[in-house]
């Protein structure tokens, strides 16, 4: 589904990554993870082309990112992106949020369209506040919009980057829980978070990148067992050291 | 020589030729203001651009038109276009004027407020696939509009009364009007008094409709929303997710 092959990127001279490769089948869980600084939220923007790469190359479902001839409204299509504080478009209610983006590029019909936000809302869990505008709405509701806005164009694979975050803690779950019937009906998901619990119980391979190289790519069974790098084990320790 | 008339006031307040005068200036207000709006957009957009051919002219623009007085502006207008053949009334001078000048300003602000939109919405249109020009007319434009009202609403003020400006190329709007009246008796305090009172007039009516606009692009952004409150009180039992 997504493929990374020794992506690299600099600003300025200070390189943040340093030849990133990585494949991820359909329907495969990937949480990525790291320090902070690592690259992590470099390396996921590359993937819908947020951000620009120097050499290497991505490919979404076979379509080639660093193209002048790939079509970055169609990549960005097949890629949903949630970002960490949710960017709902404040001038929109939710129901237009989710409905915006479906109509103008994909100039999909209203009715329909409405249908589908209806179902996505219902999804989350928000289908009583469609019309109220994001302000109104606590964290953990706003960030379950922005999935469901991002699910509205029917992507082929889901990208987060730290998705609770911003969150309060009492809201992290409901967010998860989202997340975790995603995985559940087989999306494709990759996933920046420092949740370990999420990623035990929910992915399917975990990559731990540090100083812009990807230290570790194993199953997620191996990683908890501490079958990883030096570098994974302590980065597992402070994290459980800190974790709330 | 009285020291005021009150007859005199009454008689210019109620005369057709300076209630006509105001007419004029309120048409110049609202024409140069919205085709000021616009070319301020465009010139707002080329000063952000990265390409050089689009920043610098409009750079250029914002430059020239701030930096030299509206009344110079206007004359070289009156009297210039003629050199090139070119005929136009004096209202329509004096509209070309004005709006290459608020442009200029209005340039300013626009700016400013487009680079108050938060770029994490941005990217988010981006990864959602909008193109460029959706991104700006969908989302930018909106919200960047929200907020410069508060000070396009000075313009606005401003633009009423700068209007009289004109009258140095013998635009017949309400200050030269009352200048003209001036002659007949020599009532300044009377004349220029009803003038004052026109100008407070179409100043605290635009108060007035500032006000209603400013209310309803707020609407998105009031905490305590409508649907919410309606909500609350019909379904108390259902509202774990309401805040
Ligand atoms: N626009 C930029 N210009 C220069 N340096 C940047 C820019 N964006 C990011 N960086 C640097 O690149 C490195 C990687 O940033 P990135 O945001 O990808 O890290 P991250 O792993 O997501 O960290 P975090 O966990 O804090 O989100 C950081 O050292 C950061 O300072
Ligand atoms: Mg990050």
């Amino acid at each position: 589904m997504i493929t990374l092959d020794t992506v690299t990127k600099s600003y300025g001279a200070f390189q943040v990554l340093k030849g990133c490769s990585a494949e991820i089948g359909r329907g495969e869980v990937v949480v990525v993870c790291g320090p902070s600084g690592s690259g992590k939220s470099t390396l996921i923007k590359c993937i819908n082309a947020l951000e620009t790469f120097e050499s290497g190359q991505i490919y979404v479902d076979g379509m080639p990112v660093r193209s002048a001839k790939t079509d970055h409204s169609a990549l960005r299509a097949k890629a949903g992106m949630v970002f960490q504080s949710f960017e709902l478009f404040s001038h929109l209610s939710i129901l237009d949020n989710i409905m915006l983006a479906p109509r103008l590029v994909q100039k999909r019909g209203k009715e329909e369209l409405r249908e589908h936000a209806k179902t996505l809302l219902r999804r989350v869990g928000l289908e009583q506040h469609a019309d109220k505008y994001p302000i109104a709405l606590s964290g953990g509701q706003q960030q379950r919009a922005a999935i469901a806005r991002a699910l509205a164009m029917k992507p082929d694979v889901m990208l987060f980057d730290e998705p609770t975050s911003a969150l309060d803690p009492e809201m992290v779950q409901e967010v998860l829980q989202v997340m975790t019937e995603l995985a559940r009906e087989g999306m494709t998901m990759m996933c920046v978070t420092h949740e370990m619990g999420f990623a035990r119980q929910v992915a399917t391979r975990i990559l731990f990148v540090d100083a812009g190289e990807i230290v570790d790519d194993c199953p997620v069974p191996d990683f908890f067992a501490g079958h990883c790098s030096p570098r994974a084990q302590a980065f597992l320790r402070f994290e459980a050291a800190h974790s709330r | 020589m009285q020291i005021w008339s009150w007859h005199g006031f009454f008689t210019y307040l109620g005369s057709p030729y300076i209630f006509r005068g105001a007419l004029i200036t309120v048409i110049m207000t609202v024409v140069s203001m919205m085709m000021g709006f616009l070319l301020g957009l465009l010139t707002a957009v080329m000063k952000r651009s990265q390409h050089r051919v689009l920043s610098w002219p409009a750079r250029f623009y914002v430059w020239f038109f701030r930096g030299t007085p509206l009344l110079v502006q206007l004359v070289v207008i009156y009297t210039g276009l003629p050199k090139l053949d070119i005929r136009l009334s004096v209202l329509a001078c004096s509209i070309i004027g004005l709006t290459l000048n608020e442009a200029a300003y209005l340039a300013e602000i626009i700016r400013a407020g487009l680079n108050a939109v938060p770029t994490g919405q941005i990217a988010a249109a981006r990864a959602l696939g909008l193109s460029e020009r959706q991104i700006a007319w969908r989302i930018a434009f909106p919200q960047a509009f929200r907020l410069i009202i508060p000070p396009l609403g000075n313009s606005v003020n401003g633009l009423l009364k700068t209007t009289s400006v004109t009258s140095v190329i013998s635009m017949e709007e309400l200050m030269q009007r009352s200048q003209i009246l001036v002659q007949d008796q020599f009532m300044v305090l009377e004349l220029f008094s009803v003038a004052a009172l026109y100008y407070l007039l179409m100043t605290t009516a635009w108060d007035f409709l500032q006000r209603r606009i400013e209310h309803y692009a707020e609407r998105p952004y009031r905490r305590q929303q409508k649907t919410a409150a309606v909500e609350a009180i019909e379904l108390p039992a259902t509202t774990q997710d309401a805040r």
